[in-house]
């Protein structure tokens, strides 16, 4: 095998040398022929003669001899590149637009698959991620699904005391940290981790040393460790770094050491700017320290399994410590009989090589959907090139037949056909590559919010590459194949005679065309089926209403805890505050409130009526909110009986709530709720206060826009159950909110200098909560024109060469008094026939197709009419003006010029 | 002159060649000559057949080519078998004998 390649490279490379070689070897030869030709008495002429006969064609000869020497393998491969080149070099036009239109589709699809790589394949750049496992929480009541991630601190001991199938087991919990000593917030990502994070995960540290297991005992001092990219930002690289102190929310941390880089954690989209243990949680939360919370879940726990342990051991293991496990631990204020469930759950592991990441969650659908979208794209970018190319292929007729009339073989035209549009597609895929670059930042930026700022490794790795290659080539061969085949089947003689194409052969040979046309207009349809049925989702969610008014609201976050206030001073101070920016200029009114519209955090409890039939199980939640008077003013939203809080509405007054209509329609159906009365479910050992409804709003959205029913009770704020040290301030003004923040910050300074402050807006927060949606609707729209366009280039391209192949068609037509609009109608007439079939083809396309959607629209069904009419009506338009061109020209044929070239 | 050709099968070239060439080194006209001879002028052998054979049975390494002087004093180019082509000559060899038996052996009684 080895010897055999030398032979073929040395014959390759010496070429010269084994060329004469073989020339004087066959000129001996015939040398020879002739001196024994002559021998045997024949006149030097006529030996000559006969030998030469005998030899037959010299370099034919020699050709085969190179066939033999296995040669022509590789040296024609060069041979067609090089003619590839000079080829397409020749129509520079043509080819840059196909290689631009192959670049587009091939770095498209780059681009999402890369995404889809960081997201969902990729491994974790730790020592053997393989070994990884994240634990779960199974509940025997709930036994379908993977089980609950969320730790408490006092479960997280247990499991990290009992177990023994891991070499190494670790918790972590991501947070923001502010890095300011009061005022303007300067965030930081942060993440609790326990003592054995760094030694389990295998990294290292670049300066100092990395935390484990003695610094994550209880009663810890502040220690902290920083990433290599905030190291490098902050202290720009210093070893002093090591030893200095940072601010964590108003508490001193020192930093002990940097890990290395390219780490970023366990969860990917993120990324950590400090690491704290978790035994420094207790240094934020004072009296009730998390650490002792049996029923906070705030950690996630992972595991490296420990070599030569099957996955069937460590589920045994697992079952038999799950038992000691949960018993050590109930959450006291849990029900007796939620208490007894609560032993029974058991631990589970699901793989966790690729790390865990919420957007797996958020953004499968989303981006398997455009992965499908690019892939079409990329579909109808090949039809245009195959239909150029069957374009060309007619123009290279005779030299197609001049080659194989010299004896070129059909395998080897072919081969040569073939070569020039891997050539297109490897350029494509080359400049792609580079579109994917930038492409596939920008979506990340367009899918980063305020409040996730997603950071993901989009660096091209081996999967990615193989990808695109694999890609460049499939698209290669689709838009090659059909083209190579076809033109390489040509009749010698007409073709030699070199008259124009009969008119039943140019028919003959627009009939790929026109089913190339006609596939590319289905897959169109497709596509813009699907960007209008996410558009108008989209247009629903913006236009909804929402039943506040987003518009002129800037949002203050404040947290006391964190200033360090004490509890029993922060609802004074919280109430000085609403009054201070009340008074500032530029605010028109000021609410206050736990939780704002939209920002995805939830409050909810069941509720108990004193009505017949009343609602029971999941139906019986409500959300709650706790608000001051100030807040349906500020959100504009209308009060439609009763009351509104004031100032009587205090601590110690009679316990009220004003609730929403879907609220007054589920709990108190055909009555009117004013003056009804209602309990919350009570803490265990505590009994519940009636609480009386005193006043009804409209619905507004609570958790996301797309819920159907907001069924909402807001409550005085002044009337909290517990003290809640973060609350938020809603200021509208006329001005854009963003000119409020630093009056804001002036007024909140006066009270203390040490109250972080986070600034947003309500327009901003409720356009975060859509980021699938815009994704889909802008990207879908984006490929859809695409793809619109391309159609539309391949229809007219297709139409301008059959009429050009028709003129003297046309010429005799009209010669013999056909009248121009005939002409017209003649090609109009297979425009409709294209379209026609295009559409049907696609609307059966697209309504067996579209169902996979439903779950990513709003307010319509995937077989919505008006998309599906409105996607028809814009093809046939934009198809019929881009057909309408080419047929024009037909019109306008001269019959003399036509004809003057039969 | 017509000469009374019998079309070799497929292969069977190779094996002349290699057979030729086992009792010395030759070039290719020689081979030709010599198997035209042998075989009493019944096969002869086309240049058009003779040199892409030589150089497909020099790129499998059963025969090595070296440069010489002919009897009339010309460079001319000698076929040698080596040591693999000594072994393939064997078992093709072999291989045409048990066919050649058994097609003799229909023949004969069927």
């Amino acid at each position: 095998m080895f010897s055999d390649l030398l032979f073929r490279l040395r014959s390759l490379f010496r070429r010269d040398a084994v060329e004469s070689e073989a020339d004087s070897e066959l000129r001996f030869h015939f040398d020879q022929q002739v001196e024994k030709y002559l021998k045997s008495g024949l006149t030097r002429e006529e030996a000559m003669r006969r030998a030469r006969l005998e030899f037959g064609g010299h370099e034919q000869l020699k050709e085969e001899i190179r066939d033999a020497r296995g040669v022509n393998l590789i040296e024609t491969l060069f041979q067609d590149i090089r003619y590839g080149l000079r080829i397409l070099g020749r129509t520079p036009v043509i080819s840059c637009v196909a290689v631009l239109s192959l670049a587009l589709g091939i770095g498209a699809n780059t681009a999402i698959f890369s995404l889809i790589d960081s997201v969902m394949l990729r491994m974790l750049p730790v020592a053997n991620p393989e070994e990884l496992v994240q634990l779960r929480i199974l509940n025997p009541q709930r036994p379908s699904g993977e089980g609950n991630p969320t730790f408490t601190n006092p479960l997280w001991e247990e499991v990290r005391n009992l177990q023994s199938v891991f070499s190494g087991v670790f918790a972590w919990s991501s947070t923001q940290f502010d890095l300011a000593q009061g005022g303007a917030v300067n965030e930081a990502n942060g993440t609790y981790v326990s003592g054995d994070y760094f030694s389990t995960l295998g990294v290292r540290p670049v300066a100092g040393r990395l935390l484990s297991e003695s610094d994550d005992q209880r009663g810890c001092v502040g220690e902290a460790v920083l990433s290599y990219g905030f190291w490098q930002e902050h202290f720009g690289g210093a070893a002093s770094a090591v030893g200095s102190a940072i601010t964590l929310n108003n508490h001193k941390f020192e930093v002990i050491g940097v890990a290395a880089p390219g780490f970023y954690g366990v969860e990917v989209g993120s990324k950590f700017d400090v690491v704290i243990p978790i035994c420094a949680a207790a240094l934020f939360d004072g009296a009730r320290s998390r650490l002792d919370q049996r029923s906070w879940g705030w950690l996630s726990v992972m595991g490296r399994v420990k070599p030569g342990i099957s996955s069937a051991q460590l589920t045994a293991r697992l079952n038999v410590i799950s038992p000691q496990i949960f018993l050590a631990v109930p959450p006291p204020n849990w029900e007796p009989k939620d208490q007894e469930n609560f032993k029974k759950r058991v631990l589970v592991v699901t793989p966790a090589a690729t790390g865990t990441t919420y957007l797996r969650r958020e953004f499968q659908q989303p981006l398997d959907i455009l992965m499908a979208v690019v892939g079409l794209v990329l579909l109808i970018a090949c039809a245009n090139i195959a239909s150029l190319m069957l374009a060309r292929a007619a123009a290279r007729h005779k030299e197609i037949a001049v080659r194989s009339a010299m004896g070129a073989s059909r395998g080897r035209l072919i081969r040569q056909l073939l070569t020039e549009c891997v050539l297109l597609s490897a350029a494509g895929a080359f400049l792609g590559v580079f579109f994917a670059r930038w492409g596939s930042s920008l979506l990340v930026r367009y899918i980063s919010t305020r409040n996730n700022n997603i950071s993901l490794d989009l660096s091209f790795d081996w999967r990615t590459l193989t990808f695109t290659g694999a890609v460049a080539v499939f698209t290669g061969l689709l838009f090659g194949v059909l083209p190579a085949f076809r033109s390489t089947r040509v009749s010698l003689t007409s073709a030699m005679k070199g008259s124009q194409a009969t008119d039943t052969e140019s028919r003959a040979k627009f009939r790929p065309g026109k089913w190339i046309v006609a596939s590319q207009v289905a897959l169109s349809l497709v596509l813009l089926v699907a960007s209008g049925l996410f558009l108008r989702s989209l247009v629903k969610l913006v236009t909804l209403d929402a039943g506040f008014d987003r518009n002129n609201v800037l949002l203050v976050y404040a947290n006391l805890q964190t200033a360090k206030v004490p509890v029993e001073q922060q609802s004074a101070m919280f109430d000085e505050i609403e009054r201070r920016l009340r008074a500032t200029p530029g605010v028109l009114s000021a609410g206050r409130s736990i939780i704002t519209p939209v920002s995805g955090q939830i409050w909810n409890n069941f509720l108990e009526v004193d009505m017949p039939n009343p609602p029971t199980g999941e139906d019986a939640v409500a959300n709650f909110n706790y608000i001051s008077p100030g807040y349906f003013e500020t959100l504009r939203a209308p009060l439609l009986a009763g009351r509104d809080f004031n100032e009587s509405d205090t601590k110690t007054s009679a316990q009220v709530a004003v609730v929403t209509e879907s609220l007054a329609k589920r709990f108190f159906p055909n009555v009117n709720p004013v003056g009804k009365v209602f309990r919350s479910h009570p803490e265990t050992g505590k009994t519940a206060l009636p609480i009386e409804v005193v006043g009804l709003v409209k619905d507004a959205k609570y958790e996301s826009l797309r819920e159907e029913n907001s069924v909402t009770a807001f409550f005085p704020i002044t009337q909290v159950p517990e003290h809640s040290e973060a609350q938020s301030f809603e200021l509208r003004t006329a001005m854009r909110p963003s000119a409020l923040i630093l009056p804001v910050q002036d007024a909140v300074a006066s009270v203390s200098k040490a109250i972080p402050l986070e600034f947003g807006t309500l327009a901003q927060q409720v356009n975060d909560s859509l980021v699938q949606e815009r994704l889909l609707a802008t990207l879908s729209t984006f490929f859809g024109a695409l793809a619109l366009l391309l159609a539309m280039i391949g229809l007219y391209g297709a139409l301008s060469y059959m009429v050009a192949q028709r003129q003297p068609e046309f010429g005799i037509r009209m010669a013999l008094g056909a009248p121009r609009g005939s002409i017209l109608r003649l090609v109009m007439r297979d425009v409709i026939v294209v379209l026609a079939g295009g559409l049907a083809a696609g609307a059966c396309l697209a309504l067996a197709t579209v169902g996979v959607l439903q779950k990513m629209l709003f307010g319509l069904a995937p077989h919505d009419t008006f998309t599906f009419v409105a996607a028809i009506g814009v093809l046939s338009a934009v198809s019929v003006v881009a057909g309408y061109l080419p047929a024009r020209r037909a019109m306008r044929v001269d019959p003399i010029v036509a004809l003057r070239y039969e | 002159m017509v000469h009374k050709r019998i079309e070799l099968p497929q292969g069977t070239l190779d094996l002349l060649i290699l057979r030729t060439l086992a009792l010395e080194p030759q070039h290719g006209w020689a081979i030709s000559e010599r198997i035209h001879q042998i075989s009493s002028d019944v096969l002869l052998i086309q240049q058009g057949s003779l040199y892409p054979a030589l150089h497909r049975l020099e790129r499998r390494g059963w025969v090595k080519a070296k440069w010489g002087t002919s009897e009339n004093n010309r460079r001319a180019k000698y076929y040698e078998l080596t040591k693999t082509g000594r072994k393939q000559l064997e078992l093709e060899k072999d291989t045409w004998n048990k066919l050649a038996a058994a097609v003799a052996q229909i023949l004969e009684t069927a």
